[in-house]
């Protein structure tokens, strides 16, 4: 199964303080054991919400708002993809990642969609008409899913 | 640029009301303009509802971990894309575009992502 999990925000992150050295380095460890374990798909950092933007929809409505966002602790800060053979699989290797902040923080685990489930709640007369875009979606994440697979490395950091 | 599109959740995404055929199908011609204009799609997938979630919270040396579902459903996030785009605006754009239904209200963020330089270097290279 495929999770994104997110590193939330700190007052830290949102103000752009870059990670200490010492932080960058056990991060980069936690990331080749991810690798080197077959699980990582992606890893992404976002930067404060001072350059993001917001759509509100309400009905045909549409409103544009400027970051930066006030509910700093529910912003996200970065994200992995991972492959995993279940959650407790997954929370196992939150456990064990560096704290990815110089505080308190937090991290969330959110199990995604699968075609199968998506299938599931579609008339066939639909799917028939998205086929082609269904065969996009799943070649694009057999490329994931072989980029994770690559040869492992041997870092020394 | 790549940017991430973040859907929010809806008291009906938590609830994991699954979309009509309509919206579905809304979704899908949305999904064929958005190619058509040039924007790649990165990445993208829908998020099961909270209450399949987990949190692990740190502080210090203590790690906590605390099952979804999540109370501040409006924070919470429901879906993803990470589209490549020339600029905010072309972004922008396309995300008021998004097929929302009729009456709804709901809303989506766009967040720029820490680009790598140089840009050719390989996945693994980036993440280690």
């Amino acid at each position: 199964m495929r999770v994104m999990v997110f590193v939330k925000a700190t007052g830290d992150s949102e103000k752009g303080a870059p990670p200490t050295p010492e932080a960058m380095k056990a991060m980069g460890r936690f990331n080749a054991e991810l690798h080197n374990a077959g699980i990582l798909l992606m890893a992404e950092g976002l930067q404060p919400t001072s350059k993001a933007k917001r759509v509100a929809f309400e009905g045909p409505g549409r409103m544009v708002i400027d970051g930066p966002f006030a509910e700093t602790r529910e912003l996200v800060a970065g994200f992995w993809l991972w492959e995993v053979k279940d959650m407790d699989e997954a929370v196992a290797w939150v456990k064990r990642c560096p704290n990815p902040m110089p505080g308190p923080s937090e991290i969330e685990i959110r199990p995604l969609f699968e075609m199968a489930e998506i299938e599931a709640w579609l008339p066939p007369e639909v799917l028939e008409k998205g086929a082609d875009r269904v065969q996009r979606w799943e070649a694009l994440h057999a490329q994931e899913a072989a980029a994770a697979k690559t040869t492992a490395l041997d870092v020394d950091l | 640029m790549r940017v991430m599109v973040i859907v929010k959740a809806t008291e009906d995404t938590e609830k994991g009301i699954p979309p009509t055929p309509e919206a579905m199908e809304a979704m899908h011609r949305y999904g064929e303009a958005v190619a058509a204009a040039g924007i790649a799609l990165v990445d993208g997938a829908g998020l099961l509802n909270s209450s399949q979630g987990k949190r692990i919270a740190f502080d210090g040396a203590k790690v906590t971990v605390i099952d979804g579902p999540f109370a501040e459903t409006r924070e919470l996030i429901a879906g993803y894309s990470v589209w490549e785009v020339k600029n905010m605006e072309e972004a922008l754009a396309w995300a008021k575009r998004w097929p929302n239904p009729p009456s709804g209200q709901s809303e989506i963020e766009i967040r720029p992502l820490f680009e790598w330089q140089p840009t050719d270097e390989t996945f693994a290279e980036r993440v280690l």
